[in-house]
């Protein structure tokens, strides 16, 4: 039975999408929409925090002042700021030097990133530990559990960026500037600058207003 | 659009990256969040208007951030990021505004007196107490 002589859709053999590099498909485009969704999402996930924030903020009182303000370290932020906006401004850069097909200046890039992101996290988690150390620990009411909640989760996605940025290196020296490699490293760029968007809103609503609300 | 079965690295999204774009970003949000580290250095400002004038400084690099670091813009290639993006935007408003709404709402009912209220306002539970005192007493 051919199409001709019946019009009806065998399920088994028709075809409704066409899978890769079939004309008119723009797989990339497809792949990095799907994961700005994503991001979005995660990006819901954040705004739950922040309501969970602004709610328990209410019982910021039942924290003394000084612990608040060891808590609350604007200097200390203001320095992880700088060096995040710094990494991402170098993942810029790798994404700039990908639009030449320079493999070196990618590599350098992501390199010099992946450094910041550590350095980075080297710094939150030393802070995170002097807190802890002091007595200052999430159980101690609810404020304080959602200011170290909407941290620590901020602090593991910087993890999965250094991570998936070392990955990222691998393939790239395994395969070259193939599709695939090209659609992930613009996936990781949407991931890591949005890092920087929601460290904004920690920096600014966390740790510069955390003590006066 | 027929990118993929070319050179992915003519694709227009490689092409949106931008040097000077990137760098305007780094310098424009580091001189943003120092202006609001600023304002919060010494306490001196009041609780509203430190909250108030932050908040705006977060809203300009956030959107400094939008517009160089994510590209949102109306491009062939960017449009429907964008869209995604500020239908997005209702959703957190949603979220964190009636969350917060509600609970401020509760707490208003429900007179939950934390620490630092109480010294506002010392009086809430004092003449409960003293009532509960007097009966003990009478009793």
């Amino acid at each position: 039975m051919s199409a001709s002589t019946n019009t009806r859709m065998q399920p088994g053999s028709t075809v409704l999408w066409e899978k890769g590099d079939a004309a008119g498909h723009d797989a990339l485009g497809t792949r990095t929409f799907g994961f700005w969704l994503y991001m979005l999402t995660d990006a819901m996930v954040y705004a739950a925090l922040f309501a969970a924030f602004g709610v328990l903020a209410h019982n910021a009182g039942l924290t003394s002042k000084s612990m608040l303000a060891s808590v609350f370290d604007a200097q200390a932020a203001y320095r992880d700021t700088i060096v995040l906006f710094a990494s991402v401004l170098a993942y810029g850069y790798a994404m700039v030097a990908l639009k030449k097909g320079s493999r070196t200046g990618v590599a350098i890039g992501i390199i010099v990133a992946t450094i910041l992101g550590v350095i980075f996290l080297n710094m939150v988690t030393g802070d995170l530990e002097h807190l802890f150390s002091q007595g200052v620990v999430p159980q101690l009411n609810g404020f304080l559990s959602i200011v170290f909640t909407l941290v620590i989760y901020h602090a593991l996605h910087i993890v999965v960026g250094v991570l998936w940025m070392l990955v990222m290196l691998m393939q790239m020296g395994r395969d070259g500037f193939t599709s695939n490699v090209v659609y992930r490293l613009i996936n990781l760029r949407i991931f890591w600058h949005f890092q920087a968007v929601i460290w904004v809103f920690l920096f600014v609503f966390v740790y510069l207003q955390g003590k006066v609300i | 659009m027929t990118h993929s079965a070319e050179n992915p690295l003519h694709h227009p999204e490689v092409h949106q990256a931008s040097l000077s774009g990137y760098v305007a970003n780094f310098l424009i949000t580091v001189l943003v969040m120092t202006a609001a580290l600023w304002l919060a250095r010494d306490n001196s400002l009041p609780a509203g208007s430190l909250v108030g004038w932050t908040s705006l400084l977060a809203l300009v690099a956030v959107l400094v951030q939008a517009y160089l670091l994510l590209h949102m813009n109306w491009s062939k290639a960017q449009i429907w990021h964008t869209v995604a993006m500020i239908l997005f935007v209702p959703l957190f408003v949603v979220m964190i505004g009636l969350t917060m709404w509600m609970f401020h709402g509760l707490y208003q009912r429900t007179a939950i007196a934390m620490p630092h209220q109480t010294m506002a306002a010392p009086m809430h539970p004092a003449p409960a107490a003293s009532a509960a005192a007097h009966t003990v007493k009478a009793a």
